[in-house]
């Protein structure tokens, strides 16, 4: 997916520039700690993206800078074209957010805190506080005070609040938190609808797999860093190929591989091999293994390719860095 | 597209003209801070019990026990009980409850989580601070209000027919002459209980029958004074060491004057507890120290510097809103930790021009409210 492609999609005429989220050299410090070191983050219109990091890395912390609850110690961004802090109120106008947690006014039912959030904003935002409700399936509990709610009902209010500012952009910090299989699949069939209506989804999150199944593109961060971004299928090309092979003499078939020009990485499985070579090599490399096998009178009962998995490639990169230190 | 997902479907023309970046408030942003602050039960059912629920009760079992015993028990009313009620737990706990309210108003969003999400709008975190203001001083000056009114309405209309100067009943409204006359009328009420710097002038039995002789020296024959002595000891105490002067602004029932003074008086304590409580609050982010922060201050710093005498410290002293507030407090209201009503009431009261208390006062409410704002300016969300 290129940024280009996900700008064309309509109902964005009024947008102004190419990103909806644009950092560049963003630094945020508590003390010593730098929580954001030099993120460079290109989020493009209207897909949904996703911003992954191991507990501590710095994501929450940059999302925080993004929405100005704190404030950048260097770098520039903006949000859907306009620069923050400087045109702050007017980026935001059209920016929904969950961070952490959402929490409420207790002693108050959801519409009414909704009511209070509204009221921020442009006075038709009172008139979204029932089809927010509604979209995200709270309606029949809207009256109810939010003392009694649950930590995915909070999680679905928190949706609502999102929605009542006609977002182009929305930001959810773990939105899939607290939330029941159902519930998941619920968020998860939402954020795809706003996708598809042309907003921008920024999802950051540790679920590996709901990341991988509702968005387009990730980044990830670890200590402050951004690490890799683009669009999944791409990162995933550069994941090294993996292949199981079930064969008549795995013993001998592990000498034949190993003695190859192929130099795979080869462990014993109890029915075979697995074979793992390095990323960027050729699918035809398949064929190979294949023919090597069989003409060492080797039979070959099944070989298959492992398809490389987010979580799987999220694991690579991040030990490699944990390797590296 | 369902209803549902007409949701954010709408042209984005508003925000540019929905003044976001403004400090000023919304009226929607005050109306729904107001019900957010009125929604706490707790809260209000405190603020209701001791500004209008205690001044209620107080006077509500006076009007019962004169009306079913009024020999034994006086009227609910009248100037007196007007100026001790104000002065007193009406100020004081005016003063705690609106601290108390600002302190909530000021910390809720924190504690609650909303600060955050209100941010999130781009809505001005000025504006989201000056919205409480009006919100919060709805609540508070209509519920000191309804507290001072209920006083009002008791003490004008149960109000008794004497005066009780120093704890002796005079009719009211007499001149110096009268005065002295009705004196000449009671010696012994005069010369037992009024203000005499000192031992009556002569020897008077004021504890009855055989209970003997209390005051001055005895007369050179040591023999008791004639009546036409006594009296001419009354009329002469009543016309000295400032009795007449005590008694003439001794009133049966709170003028309209006093009135509106005092209303306008408490409303400003009012003010000034949750201007302060809301801008505490908001500086260190908890409700709990600051209310009881302002708790000490009113009740236990602000009696102790009203009346000593600090060398150096006297400016500082001047500084504390109590005592400026002290300072304002209408001619005629007995001060709560002073001497009593009258002209010497404020006596002890450390001195303070008025000028100074106002701008004393001022500044407290500009500069509490400057500080609160920054803070909400700058905190992180």
């Amino acid at each position: 997916m290129s940024a280009t492609a996900v700008t064309d999609r309509p109902g964005r005429s009024e947008h102004t520039g190419e990103w909806a989220v644009e950092t560049h050299g963003l630094v945020k410090r508590f003390g010593q700690n730098v929580a954001v070191d030099g993120v460079e983050l290109l989020v493009p219109r209207g897909c949904a993206f996703g911003y992954l990091g191991p507990n501590g890395a710095g994501k929450t912390t940059l999302i925080r800078v993004l929405l100005g609850l704190t404030h950048a110690d260097a770098g520039t961004m903006s949000l859907l074209g306009h620069p923050v802090p400087r045109a702050r109120a007017t980026a935001l106008a059209r920016v929904g957010a969950i961070v952490d947690e959402p929490r409420f006014h207790g002693h108050l039912t959801g519409r009414q805190n909704l009511k209070i959030l509204a009221a921020a904003r442009e006075p038709a935002a009172m008139g979204r506080i029932d089809p927010s409700l509604e979209r995200v399936g709270m309606l029949q509990r809207a009256d109810d005070k939010v003392s009694k709610y649950s930590m995915g009902m909070r999680q679905r209010l928190g949706v609502a609040a999102c929605l009542l500012g006609d977002p182009q952009l929305l930001i959810l910090d773990e939105p899939m938190n607290g939330l029941d299989p159902a519930g998941m699949q619920g968020m998860r069939a939402m954020i795809l609808s706003l996708v598809e209506e042309g907003r921008t989804v920024v999802l950051s999150s540790h679920l590996l797999d709901e990341v991988e199944r509702t968005c387009d593109a990730v980044a990830i961060v670890d200590r402050g860093h951004i690490i890799r971004q683009g669009p999944i299928a791409e990162l995933l090309q550069g994941a090294s190929l993996a292949l199981e092979v079930d064969c008549s003499d795995p013993d001998r078939a592990r000498a034949v591989l190993a003695s190859s020009p192929l130099s795979p990485t080869i462990e014993m499985r109890p029915q075979g091999i697995s074979l793992t070579l390095p990323a960027g090599t050729s699918r035809d490399v398949i064929a190979e293994v294949n023919r090597l096998l069989v003409e060492s009178g080797i039979l070959v009962y099944r070989l298959q390719e492992i398809q490389a998995s987010l979580e799987s490639w999220f694991l690579s990169v991040t030990s490699r860095l944990g390797e590296s230190e | 597209m369902t209803a549902a997902q007409s949701v954010a479907t709408a042209p984005n023309v508003e925000v540019a003209t929905d003044h976001r970046g403004s400090w000023f408030p919304t009226p929607a942003m005050i109306g729904t801070r107001l019900m957010e602050l009125r929604k706490r039960r707790g809260i209000m059912i405190t603020i209701l019990v001791v500004v209008v629920g205690l001044p209620a009760v107080f006077l509500g079992i006076r009007l019962i026990l004169h009306a079913t015993d009024p020999k034994s028990y006086g009227p609910a009313g009248g100037a007196d009980i007007f100026t001790n009620l104000v002065a007193g737990p009406m100020n004081v706990f005016g003063f705690i409850v609106a601290a108390l309210l600002g302190c909530t108003a000021g910390s809720s969003d924190l504690s609650d989580g909303m600060f955050r999400h209100l941010v999130v709008t781009g809505r001005s975190r000025v504006a989201l601070y000056f919205a409480r203001i009006p919100a919060g001083l709805t609540i508070i000056v209509s519920a000191v209000a309804a507290g001072f009114a209920i006083i009002c309405l008791v003490c004008s209309f149960a109000a008794p027919t004497t005066v009780n100067y120093d704890g002796v009943n005079i009719p009211h409204g007499l001149s110096l002459s009268g005065f002295e006359t009705w004196a000449g009328e009671h010696p012994v009420d005069v010369l037992c209980s009024f203000n005499t710097n000192g031992p009556p002038p002569v020897n008077v039995n004021c504890g009855g029958p055989g209970q003997g002789f209390k005051g001055g020296p005895s007369g050179p024959t040591g023999q008791p004074p004639t009546a036409a002595q006594l009296k001419a000891a009354a009329i002469n105490v009543a016309a000295h060491f400032n009795n007449y002067e005590e008694y003439s602004v001794l009133f049966l029932a709170p003028s309209l004057t006093l009135m509106v003074g005092s209303g306008l008086w408490l409303e400003l304590v009012a003010i000034v507890g949750f201007i302060v409580g809301l801008g505490l609050s908001s500086l260190l982010g908890q409700r709990t120290v600051s209310v009881i922060i302002l708790i000490v201050l009113e009740i236990v710093l602000t009696p102790i510097l009203a009346t000593a005498r600090i060398p150096y410290m006297t400016n500082v002293q001047r500084a504390i809103v109590g005592i400026a507030t002290d300072h304002l407090e209408p001619n005629g209201l007995a001060r709560v930790f002073g001497s009593g009503n009258g002209p010497n009431a404020r006596s002890n009261l450390l001195p303070e021009q008025t000028f100074v208390a106002v701008i004393v006062v001022v500044a407290w409410l500009v500069g509490w409210t400057a500080i609160g704002a920054w803070r909400m300016s700058k905190r992180d969300a």
